[in-house]
């Protein structure tokens, strides 16, 4: 185009820069409107689906689980808030906090025990056992959400695996690779000796000492002299099941 | 689970550390803690009422984990009940060990209400009476340790509760009660 010179000129374009941001913004509208249309059916669509189910997903732990799975792609978090549609519809607010504070309570129970680290299966158990008049099931998958909520209060709550294992830590120590390592050899026969733990990790005799001192310290291992070829054991409650039936005593 | 008789074992019972006494303190506590109603409990169903550290005690052995405590732990936990009240030493090499499952003031008001229940309030009872007579079938009197009886029925003389008379034997021994 030929460049014209001028007011009038200058008046043309911006007139014309008008005219296209107006286009683009009506543009944008209607893109808006349609993707909140689409984000309307859908979310009605979910809360159907919810309503439909409302019965499964508070019964069946597996039905639960793959819920919040699809929640999870979608981007929706039926936790995170217990006020609003999703907590009021399915009470799933409510039920997650429930069992948080009842594990809370069992960690703490059994935390003289254990050291405040116990076994995720063991947890669930006990959770069970502690639940028996509630209706509905409960499976590890929510022991784990209700625990993923629990970390909002910076309580230290959280799950950490060691070889095939899940536990539960309930106090803030830190454990690093060499502590790792040791439970996770220690879940064979619920005790390790420094012998075994030098010679299977290929440690030398410090390194092994001073982790189980650490471990011991903390209150996550108890010795053992009792035994017949006189070597120190290391045992593990966290590893064990004993913890259960100590735990529940006191409770 | 494991049983001794007709009494239930705890499952720490079977957990080898236990019979270890654990030098960290936390965990020490826990251990005390255990052991000391383990005692206690098993004393109490089994109205065993003298316990020597130095002999066999179904208690302090697991033959089925191969433990046993060590001198040490067993003298560690029963002193342990000691400082509370719920034992005491009867000799100072600590070669016996009386346990008070019912503290002494408890063992008093026992043998009131075992006096009020049977109408003796005026009567004359032997102390060999006492602990096998009729009267206290069935009630936790019977067979009661004589140590333990004749603490608390000096207790309740010292109260006026009751006057205790000696007779020419310790077979004659008796109290009259002035409840």
């Amino acid at each position: 185009m030929r460049r014209r010179p001028g007011i009038g000129g200058l008046q043309t374009a911006a007139a014309a820069r008008d005219q296209y941001r107006l286009l683009g913004e009506n543009v944008a509208k209607l893109r808006t409107d349609l993707m909140k249309e689409q984000l309307a059916t859908f979310r009605s669509q979910l809360e159907d689906f919810a309503r439909k189910h409302k019965n499964d997903i508070r019964k069946n732990p597996a039905f639960r689980s793959q819920f919040h799975e699809m929640c999870a792609k979608v981007g929706v978090d039926p936790l995170a808030s217990n006020k609003g549609f999703w907590a009021e519809l399915l009470g799933i607010g409510d039920f997650y906090y429930e069992l948080g504070v009842q594990i809370v309570d069992i960690c703490l129970g059994t935390r003289p025990h254990n050291g405040g680290l116990i076994n995720l299966e063991e947890l669930c158990k006990l959770l069970c056992q502690r639940r028996k008049s509630a209706r509905e099931a409960v499976s590890e998958d929510d022991c784990l959400r209700a625990i993923s909520k629990l970390k909002v209060l910076g309580s230290g709550y959280e799950v950490i695996s060691v070889g095939k294992r899940k536990l539960v830590r309930s106090v803030p120590t830190e454990l690093n690779k060499d502590h790792n390592e040791i439970l996770e050899l220690a879940q064979a026969q619920g005790f390790v000796t420094v012998e075994e733990v030098e010679r299977r990790l290929s440690w030398s005799s410090g390194r092994a000492t001073d982790a189980l001192e650490t471990l011991l310290d903390e209150g996550l291992a108890m010795i053992d002299d009792g035994h017949r070829d006189g070597k120190r054991r290391y045992w593990f409650p966290c590893v064990s099941s004993i913890s259960a039936y100590v735990g529940a005593e006191t409770m | 689970m494991q049983k001794l008789g007709d009494f239930k074992l705890p499952q720490f019972f079977n957990y080898p550390p236990y019979f270890t006494l654990q030098p960290v303190k936390d965990t020490r506590e826990k251990q005390m803690q255990l052991w000391k109603e383990l005692i206690l409990d098993y004393c109490r169903t089994q109205k065993i009422f003298i316990i020597e550290p130095e002999k066999e005690f179904p208690l302090f052995s697991n033959p089925a984990i191969e433990r046993s405590l060590s001198h040490e732990a067993r003298e560690v936990f029963l002193s342990a009940l000691v400082s509370e009240g719920r034992a005491e030493w009867m000799d100072k090499g600590h070669r016996k060990c009386l346990i008070l499952w019912h503290r002494i003031q408890d063992w008093a008001d026992l043998i009131l209400r075992f006096v009020k229940d049977n109408g003796l309030e005026d009567s004359v009872m032997t102390i060999e009476e006492i602990r096998s007579g009729t009267e206290s079938r069935g009630t936790e009197l019977h067979e009661i340790d004589r140590t333990v009886l004749m603490r608390a029925l000096k207790l309740l003389e010292h109260k006026g509760k009751l006057t205790i008379f000696k007779g020419t034997s310790a077979d004659d021994e008796g109290v009259k009660f002035s409840v």
